[in-house]
């Protein structure tokens, strides 16, 4: 029965679109239609006292473009945010490689469960930590003064260092995961091969291992990247809130000066500046994989 | 992986305790293991670069190998672009590009269809003439390492059974393991009977299990061997494709062997017949005849007679 095919697939499309109808829906009310009220309130005009005016334009946006403040600003996030990435990838790197090579499963599954662990609290007591540890009076300087090492206790919170330090905790795992998943992936016996042509431990890894790895670095820097880029709570509570961070920025108009339309102009630029950046690293991952698997 | 005994040498130098990268051995592996990110110039000039030759010699070698496989115009091509043989042979070039002291192929045919692997047997054999270089292959098939070998080491229960040429290995095989893991055999025990009466050159056993309808064992002429002197009892290996069939008895020379058998099964495999069948006192034999050697195919149940030479019977260990 020939005819009877097309009716069963038009039977289970019709199925799946049913399944999928709540979560559609929910997406829709609470990703799109807030998405959307973000793009036209950012092209709202505001008067003196912030409220927002019935007439519509780029002012927002002029602004948001030629204060040198907020250019500087855009600018410090993405470097921040792609230093953030490069130490991720660094550190994980030796971590992914670690737990790939664990011998038998038992240590294996005993470091996964380390690496993800930290996953299963909440960010804001993950960056408290590192309050306790930075503190004028926290654990690091302590001990430093204990030891007579200093005489005064170093300011190790409030600047971008310390945001650097706390993102890259928080956002480690997310790059030892498909860094890890890449190295396993990989054929042991091409390692062998590399050796039986000559090549020591170390080129066999430059020369394979690591090239044959970039799928995973690119797909853990475009994750590490794109939240680096975008959490404030981190920034807030190790940075202070006078951290040149964009996030924050938008955080403040906000929620303190109540500038909706600004507020909402910098989340756009935000997104898209991102998105661009991702686009890219992800067109790359594309060609790379595309000239190793057709 | 450390050896638990002995040394491994090639050309008088000992490469027992050397690390991989040290060995000089071409090796090809089972899945190929052409490096993916890498092009089919790249991969075979890999371990050039490793050894840090200059670029104009690299180009001249990685060309010189292609062309020995016959894949000069594939340079450019990626690993996944290729057919599982030319990916094969790019390995293969790869291996050589070093100039190995040997090459080592690790069940290279096996991931094959039966058809393509007949095909690139041939083709390995003529390239391995053309280079003249020593090389090693471990695979499972024994027929691939008949008809491809100079020499053929018979590994089993982690010893070397046997070291010989194909013919040696077939038709005098050392014992009992080599028998029946090359090729089909039918294992005959017997003991020494110094009361029947042997023609000159030939002496007589009775079979242990092989025998006739009375129930008295049956007699076996076997070719004189200095291996039997002296013995009660003998293990004999006799090739299927030595044993004769026809359907009337045959009044041969008295030094003939022969028995009368029931045909059990009979399984045609185009080229050759396999009939199996069993003597009327018990014990099996198998017969391998060629397609034209019959008419029509032989019912199961029916009865023939089984023939062969007292030199078809060869004494194993």
């Amino acid at each position: 029965m020939p005819d009877s095919q097309p009716i069963k697939k038009y039977r289970y499309h019709l199925f799946s679109w049913i399944m999928l109808t709540p979560g559609l829906i929910f997406l829709g009310l609470f990703l799109l239609v807030p998405f959307v009220l973000l793009l036209v309130i950012s092209f709202r005009d505001v008067d003196g006292f912030m409220n927002m005016l019935p007439t519509y334009s780029f002012a927002q946006y002029v602004e948001v473009f030629t204060s040198k403040f907020y250019v500087r600003m855009i600018g410090t996030t993405l470097w921040v945010a792609l230093v953030t990435t490069a130490i991720c990838i660094l550190l994980a790197y030796p971590a992914a490689y670690l737990l790939v090579r664990a011998p038998g499963k038992g240590v294996r599954t005993m470091l996964y469960v380390f690496l993800v662990s930290p996953l299963l609290t909440s960010v804001v007591i993950r960056t408290f930590a590192w309050i306790v540890l930075l503190a004028q009076n926290g654990l690091v300087n302590e001990v430093l003064l204990k030891l007579h090492l200093i005489t005064e206790p170093l300011s190790l919170l409030w600047n971008m260092k310390a945001v650097i330090i706390a993102y890259v905790q928080v956002m480690l795992p997310f790059a030892v995961l498909p860094i890890a998943t890449s190295l396993g992936e990989i054929d042991p016996r091409l390692r062998q091969a590399s050796m039986s042509l000559g090549a020591g431990r170390l080129r066999t890894f430059f020369r394979v291992t690591l090239p044959l790895t970039i799928p995973g670095m690119m797909s853990g820097a475009i994750i590490v990247f794109s939240l680096a880029a975008g959490s404030y709570i981190t920034p807030l509570l190790v940075g202070g809130r006078l951290q040149p961070l964009l996030p924050l920025a938008i955080y403040q108009q906000v929620l303190q000066v109540a500038n909706l339309p600004l507020g909402a102009a910098m989340s756009m630029t935000l997104l898209v500046l991102v998105g661009v950046l991702v686009a890219v690293m992800g067109w790359l991952l594309r060609l790379w994989e595309g000239r190793m698997n057709g | 992986m450390e050896p638990t005994t002995g040394n491994v040498y090639i050309g008088g130098r000992d490469l027992t305790g050397l690390p991989p990268y040290r060995r000089d051995i071409g090796m090809v592996f089972q899945n190929y293991a052409l490096f993916p990110h890498l092009s089919v110039f790249d991969n075979v000039a890999y371990g050039l670069k490793i050894r840090k030759m200059s670029k104009a010699d690299i180009a001249r070698r990685v060309e010189e190998c292609l062309a020995a496989v016959r894949l000069e115009s594939f340079a450019g091509r990626m690993p996944h672009q290729l057919s599982g043989g030319q990916q094969q042979r790019v390995a293969i070039a790869r291996a050589l590009a070093i100039r190995p002291k040997v090459l080592l192929l690790d069940e290279p045919l096996s991931n094959l269809d039966a058809k393509l692997r007949k095909e690139m047997q041939t083709e390995l054999r003529s390239l391995q003439r053309r280079i003249g270089i020593t090389t090693i292959l471990v695979t499972h098939d024994q027929e691939e390492a008949l008809s491809l070998s100079d020499r053929i080491g018979i590994l089993g229960e982690g010893e070397l059974q046997q070291l010989g040429t194909p013919l040696e290995v077939y038709r005098r095989p050392a014992n009992r393991f080599v028998a029946e893991f090359i090729g089909q055999v039918n294992l005959i025990e017997v003991k020494a009977a110094a009361d029947a009466d042997a023609p000159s050159g030939t002496r007589a056993f009775y079979a242990e299990w092989h025998r006739l309808a009375s129930g008295s064992p049956l007699v076996l002429h076997a070719a004189d061997h200095p291996s039997l002197d002296g013995k009660d009892t003998a293990l004999f290996m006799l090739r299927p494709e030595r044993v004769r069939l026809s359907a009337e008895p045959r009044d041969g020379a008295a030094n003939a062997n022969g028995a009368e058998i029931r045909v059990e099964s009979v399984s045609y495999a185009g080229s050759t017949l396999r009939i199996a069948g069993v003597l009327p006192g018990g014990g099996e034999l198998v017969a391998l005849a060629g397609d034209p050697s019959f008419p029509s195919l032989p019912e199961p149940g029916r009865t023939m007679y089984a023939h062969w030479e007292p030199g078809d019977l060869i004494p194993l260990e």
